[in-house]
C-alpha cells in the first residue's frame, strides 16, 4: 500500500472523534450539536474504512455505508425537531430546553 | 515519486479534515459551520479514496455532502436570524471542564487501545486487487451476503422520511401564531 | 350405665350447639327451653349412671369408658375416656341437678334480654364443660374441661358486654384462672415426665416412685389451679368482681359448681396430695385463712350479691380445710349442701333484684318481708342452712368438717379454732344481710316496687328483663327456689355424724389403696362438742346481728382503720396492682418508647424516608440538560474502555 500506514488513518479518526465529542458537549446551538454529531459519525466511518483496507475485507465498507444511511435518517429527524422548536418560538438553546427535568 | 505524491495528498486531506472539524465546532455562525462541515466531508472523501474505498468516497460526496448538507443549509436558511444569537458555549463550568476531559480521555484511550490491541498488525495491510472498494464489489455484497442489512437500512430510511414529514407538518396553533405575528409585523 | 354418663356429658353440648347453629331462627324462649331441657336430660343421664353404680358391688364401682384414643405417641397415650365412679357421679348429679334448676330459673330472670339466646348457649356450654371436668378419665381431659369452664365463666361474667365493669371483671377472672391453669399444666408436665401417663390410676401409682420434690411440685401445681378456680387466697380477687354477671350465673358458676372444682380436684388427686403432706397442710391452711378473711370482708359489703359471694369464698374455705386435712367425704358433703343453700340464696337474691328492677344495694332495701313473703322464707331457710343451724343441711356438713379438724392433731386444732371463729362471722354477716334487707319498715324503693315487678323502662345501667307478672316472679323463677329450699332443709340428712354415714361410705371406693377414704375419723365426743360450739357461735353471731341491724338497739361500732381495711378487702387488689399491673404497664411503656417506636416503627419510617431521600438524590441527575446527559455518556464510555482494556 502506498502512502501512510493504516495507523495514521486511525489517528486522524481518533482526533476527529474527539473534536466531534467536544463540539457536542460544548456548543449550545442544537444545529451545531448536530453538525458535531456528524463529525463523530464520519470519524467512525473513517476507522471502518481503514480496517477494511487493512484486512482486505469489504465488510467494513458495507458497514460504513449503513452508517451513512443511518446518519442521514438521523439528520432528518434532528432537523425536523429543530424546525419544530423554532416554529414554537422557543430558544434554540439546549440549555434552555429543560422541560424533561426530573 | 508516486509515494511522495500520495503522502502529500494524504497530509493535505488530513489537515483539511481536522482543520475543518475544528472550524465546525468553533464558528458562531451556523452557516459557516455547515460550510466547514462540507469541506470536512470532502477531505474525508479524499482519504477514503486513498484507502481504496472508491464507492464510498463517491457516496460520501453525493449523499453526505450533496444531500444531507444541503438539507442542513436549507434549514439554516429557513431559520435565518433565529439560528444565531446563542453564545459559543455556556452552562455550568463543570460541563465545560468535563467536556474537555472527556474528549481528551477518549482520544487517548482510543489511540492507546488500538495501539495495544493491534499495534504490530497495523503495519501489514493486506494485498488487495484493483477492484477493491469498487461499486461492483459493494453492490454484489449488498445483494448477497449483506442483503438483510440492505433491506433494513431501507426501512430505516423510510421511517426517517415519515418522521421528517410528521415533524415538519404545521399544526393549527402554529398557523395562528404565524398569522398573529404577520399581522403585528404588518400593522 | 356408661350410656347414661355419655348422655349426661353430651346433652348440654348438643343444646349449646343447636342454639348456636339455629341462631335467630328460633325464638328466645325456645332457645331457653332447649338449654333447660338439655341440662335436665343430663341430669337424667347422671341418674342412670348413679343407679347403675348402685347396682354394683362397692369394689366394682369404677368404670372407665373410652370413646377413642385421642393422642398416641410411643411414650404417651391419652384416651377420650370418662370415669364413672362415686365421686364423679356425685358431681354429675349436683352439676346437672342444681344446674338444671338454675337454667330453668334463668328463663324467667333473663326474659326480655335481647341476647337471651347467647346466654343460654353459654349456659349449656358451661354445664358441658363442668361435666367434662368431673367425668374426665385422665388429667388431660380434666384440664380441657378446666379451661373450658374458665372460658364459659369469662363469657358469662362479661355477658352484658356494654358495661365496662363487666368486661373488666371477666378479664380479671380469666387472668387469675389462667395463672392457675399454668401451674396445673406445669404439674401435669412433671407428672407426665416422671410417670409417663396422665391416666388417674397409672399416675397415682407412678407418683409413689417420685422424689419428694417432684411430688411436692406436682401437688403445688394442682393446688395452684384449685386455688385459682375456687377463689381462695391468694387468687381470690376475681370472685367478688364476677358478680357483674347475671344472678343465675353467679348462682351456678360462682356458688354451686365452678368454684367447687378446686375441691373436686383435691379429692380426686388425693393420693398425690397425701404423698406431699406439706402441700396438703398448705391447702387446709389456705382454706382457713380464706374463710376468715372472706367472713370479715363480708361484714362491710353493701351489694347483696357481694355478701353472698364472700360467703361462698368463705364456705369453700371450709371445704379446702376439710380436704386439706383428709376429710374428703365431709368436704364433698359440704360441697353438696353448699350447692343447695348457696344457689338458693343467690336465686332468692335474684328474686329481690328482679322485684326491685335491678337494685342491688342493700342500703336501699328494707322491709321486703311484707312485699315478698315467700322470698323471705326462702332466704331465711338459706341463711339458717348457711350458718349451720340444725336440722338444716349446713349443720351436718359444716360441723363434720370442724370435727375432723379437731381430730387432726395440733395443726388441725388451730384450724378448728379458725373454723369456729368463721362460724361466728358467718352468723353475723349472713343475718346482717337478712335483717337489713327483709326486716324493718319498707324503704322508699321497696314501696315503689310494691305491686310486683312491673314493665318499666329498662334501667340502662343494669339491663334486666321485665315482664308484667304478679307475685314474686314467674313460676320458672319461684319453683326452682322452692325445690332448692326443700333440698337445703333435707339435704343434710344424708349423713349424720356418729349415726349414719351413707354419703361417706358411698365415696369410699375412690380411696386409693385404702379401705376408707377419710384420713381422720372424729370420735363421737368430738362430734358433739364441735356441733355444740359451732351452733352456739353461730347463734351468737346471729344475736349480734339482731342487736345491730335487726332491732337497731345498738349502733354499729365503727373503727376507721378496720372499716377501711375491710372495705378495701384487705388491700389485695391494691397489692396485686402494685406488684403485677404497674410494673407490667411500666415495662410495656418503656418497651414501646425504647423498642417499638424507634426500632420497629422507626425502621419502617426510616425505610420510607430513606427511600424518599434516595429517590430525591437520584432525581438530581435528571437535570434536563442535554449536555450533561451527553457528558455523562461520554465519561461513561471513557471509563468502560478502561475497564475493558484492563480486563483483557
Amino acid at each position: 500500500m502506498q502512502g501512510p500506514e493504516i495507523a495514521w488513518y486511525l489517528v486522524v479518526s481518533a482526533l476527529l472523534f474527539s473534536i466531534g465529542t467536544a463540539g457536542v458537549l460544548l456548543r449550545r446551538s442544537p444545529l451545531i450539536v448536530l453538525l458535531s454529531l456528524e463529525i463523530m459519525l464520519n470519524a467512525a466511518n473513517l476507522a471502518l474504512i481503514s480496517f477494511a483496507r487493512l484486512h482486505g475485507d469489504h465488510d467494513g465498507q458495507i458497514f460504513a455505508l449503513a452508517v451513512m444511511a443511518v446518519a442521514a435518517s438521523e439528520v432528518v429527524v434532528g432537523l425536523g425537531l429543530i424546525v419544530a422548536i423554532a416554529r414554537r418560538r422557543l430558544d434554540l438553546d439546549v440549555d434552555r430546553l429543560r422541560v424533561l427535568r426530573g | 515519486m508516486g509515494d511522495f505524491l500520495v503522502w502529500a495528498v494524504w497530509i493535505l486531506a488530513a489537515a483539511g479534515c481536522l482543520g475543518s472539524g475544528l472550524a465546525v465546532i468553533t464558528f458562531t455562525n451556523p452557516f459557516y459551520s455547515a460550510l466547514a462541515l462540507i469541506s470536512n466531508l470532502g477531505s474525508l472523501a479524499v482519504l477514503f479514496l486513498l484507502a481504496s474505498a472508491e464507492f464510498l468516497a463517491a457516496a460520501q460526496v453525493l449523499v453526505y455532502a450533496g444531500a444531507v448538507m444541503v438539507m442542513f443549509l436549507f434549514v439554516i436558511a429557513y431559520l435565518g436570524d433565529r439560528s444565531e444569537g446563542v453564545r459559543l458555549s455556556g452552562g455550568p463550568s463543570w460541563v465545560r471542564i468535563g467536556a474537555v476531559v472527556a474528549a481528551t480521555a477518549l482520544l487517548v484511550e482510543v489511540v492507546v487501545v488500538i495501539g495495544m490491541a493491534a499495534g504490530d498488525r497495523l503495519s501489514d495491510p493486506a494485498q488487495v486487487r484493483g477492484s477493491f472498494g469498487s461499486p461492483e464489489e459493494i453492490g454484489r455484497l449488498f445483494l448477497t451476503d449483506h442483503l438483510l442489512a440492505f433491506e433494513i437500512t431501507s426501512i430505516v430510511l423510510l421511517v426517517a422520511a415519515v418522521g421528517g414529514v410528521v415533524l415538519g407538518s404545521r399544526s393549527r396553533a402554529e398557523d395562528e401564531l404565524d398569522e398573529a405575528e404577520a399581522a403585528r409585523a404588518g400593522a | 350405665m356408661t350410656a347414661g354418663a355419655w348422655l349426661c356429658l353430651l346433652a348440654p353440648l348438643a343444646g349449646a350447639l343447636s342454639i348456636t347453629l339455629l341462631g335467630t331462627t328460633i325464638s328466645r324462649r325456645t332457645a331457653a327451653w332447649i338449654s333447660t331441657l338439655s341440662v335436665f336430660t343430663a341430669f337424667g343421664g347422671a341418674l342412670a349412671a348413679f343407679i347403675g353404680l348402685l347396682g354394683r358391688d362397692p369394689e366394682e364401682r369404677e368404670v372407665v369408658t373410652s370413646a377413642w384414643t385421642w393422642l398416641a405417641t410411643p411414650n404417651f397415650k391419652v384416651d377420650l375416656s370418662l370415669l364413672v365412679d362415686p365421686l364423679s357421679v356425685t358431681m354429675m348429679l349436683i352439676v346437672s341437678g342444681v344446674g338444671g334448676l338454675i337454667v330453668l330459673y334463668s328463663i324467667g330472670y333473663m326474659d326480655g334480654d335481647p341476647e337471651e339466646r347467647r346466654y343460654f348457649a353459654y349456659m349449656s356450654l358451661f354445664v358441658f364443660s363442668m361435666l367434662l371436668l368431673v367425668q374426665a378419665g385422665n388429667f388431660l381431659l380434666l384440664l380441657a374441661g378446666w379451661g373450658l369452664v374458665g372460658l364459659a365463666s369469662y363469657l358469662l361474667i362479661g355477658f352484658w358486654h356494654e358495661r365496662p365493669a363487666a368486661i373488666a371483671a371477666a378479664k380479671k377472672a380469666f387472668v387469675l384462672n389462667a395463672f392457675g391453669d399454668a401451674t396445673m399444666a406445669l404439674a401435669f408436665f412433671v407428672l407426665m415426665w416422671q410417670t409417663g401417663s396422665l391416666n388417674f390410676q397409672i399416675s397415682f401409682q407412678g407418683a409413689g416412685t417420685l422424689s419428694q420434690t417432684a411430688v411436692n411440685l406436682v401437688a403445688l401445681g394442682l393446688l395452684g389451679g384449685a386455688v385459682a378456680k375456687s377463689a381462695q387466697i391468694p387468687l381470690h380477687t376475681w370472685l367478688p368482681d364476677a358478680m357483674e354477671g347475671p344472678t343465675p350465673v353467679s348462682a351456678l358458676i360462682h356458688a354451686a359448681t365452678m368454684v367447687t372444682a378446686g375441691v373436686y380436684l383435691i379429692v380426686r388427686a388425693h393420693p398425690i396430695f397425701e404423698l406431699a403432706p406439706r402441700i396438703h397442710d398448705l391447702a387446709a391452711g389456705l382454706g382457713a385463712i380464706t374463710l376468715l378473711v372472706a367472713g370479715l370482708v363480708a361484714l362491710v359489703q353493701t351489694d347483696i350479691k357481694r355478701v353472698i359471694a364472700y360467703s361462698t369464698m368463705s364456705q369453700i374455705g371450709y371445704m379446702f380445710l376439710g380436704a386439706g386435712l383428709g376429710a374428703y367425704g365431709n368436704a364433698m358433703f359440704h360441697l353438696m349442701t353448699h350447692a343447695f343453700f348457696k344457689a338458693l340464696l343467690f336465686m332468692a337474691a335474684g328474686l329481690v333484684i328482679h322485684q326491685l328492677a335491678g337494685e342491688q344495694d342493700i342500703r336501699q332495701m328494707g322491709g321486703l318481708r311484707r312485699v315478698m313473703p315467700k322470698t323471705f322464707i326462702a332466704f331465711l331457710i338459706g341463711s339458717l342452712a348457711l350458718v349451720g343451724i340444725p336440722p338444716l343441711s349446713g349443720f351436718f356438713s359444716k360441723d363434720a368438717i370442724l370435727a375432723s379438724a379437731l381430730a387432726s392433731g395440733g395443726y388441725g386444732q388451730i384450724l378448728f379454732v379458725a373454723g369456729l371463729v368463721g362460724a361466728l362471722l358467718t352468723g353475723l354477716y349472713t343475718f346482717r344481710l337478712f335483717f337489713v334487707v327483709f326486716l324493718g319498715e319498707p324503704s322508699p324503693l321497696v314501696l315503689e316496687h310494691e305491686g310486683g315487678a312491673h314493665a318499666s323502662e329498662e334501667d340502662a345501667s343494669r339491663p334486666h328483663g321485665e315482664t308484667v307478672h304478679h307475685g314474686e316472679g314467674p313460676w320458672t323463677m319461684t319453683w326452682p327456689v322452692a325445690v332448692l329450699a326443700v333440698l337445703a332443709v333435707v339435704g343434710g340428712w344424708l349423713q349424720v355424724a356418729g349415726v349414719w354415714h351413707p354419703f361417706g361410705e358411698w365415696l369410699d371406693p375412690i380411696a386409693f389403696g385404702r379401705e376408707h377414704l377419710a384420713l381422720v375419723e372424729p370420735t363421737v365426743t368430738q362430734d358433739y362438742v364441735t356441733s355444740a360450739l359451732a351452733v352456739g357461735l353461730g347463734l351468737v353471731g346471729m344475736g349480734i346481728a339482731w342487736l345491730l341491724y335487726g332491732a337497731r338497739r345498738r349502733p354499729v361500732p365503727r373503727n376507721a382503720a378496720v372499716q377501711d381495711t375491710l372495705e378495701h378487702k384487705f388491700w389485695f387488689d391494691e397489692l396485686y396492682d402494685l406488684i403485677f399491673y404497674k410494673p407490667a404497664v411500666l415495662a410495656t411503656r418503656a418497651l414501646r418508647r425504647g423498642v417499638e417506636k424507634p426500632l420497629i416503627g422507626g425502621s419502617i419510617s426510616g425505610l420510607t424516608l430513606g427511600a424518599r431521600e434516595t429517590a430525591g438524590a437520584v432525581g438530581e441527575a435528571q437535570t434536563g440538560y442535554l449536555r450533561s446527559y451527553a457528558l455523562a455518556i461520554a465519561l461513561a464510555v471513557a471509563v468502560i474502555i478502561v475497564v475493558f482494556v484492563s480486563v483483557q
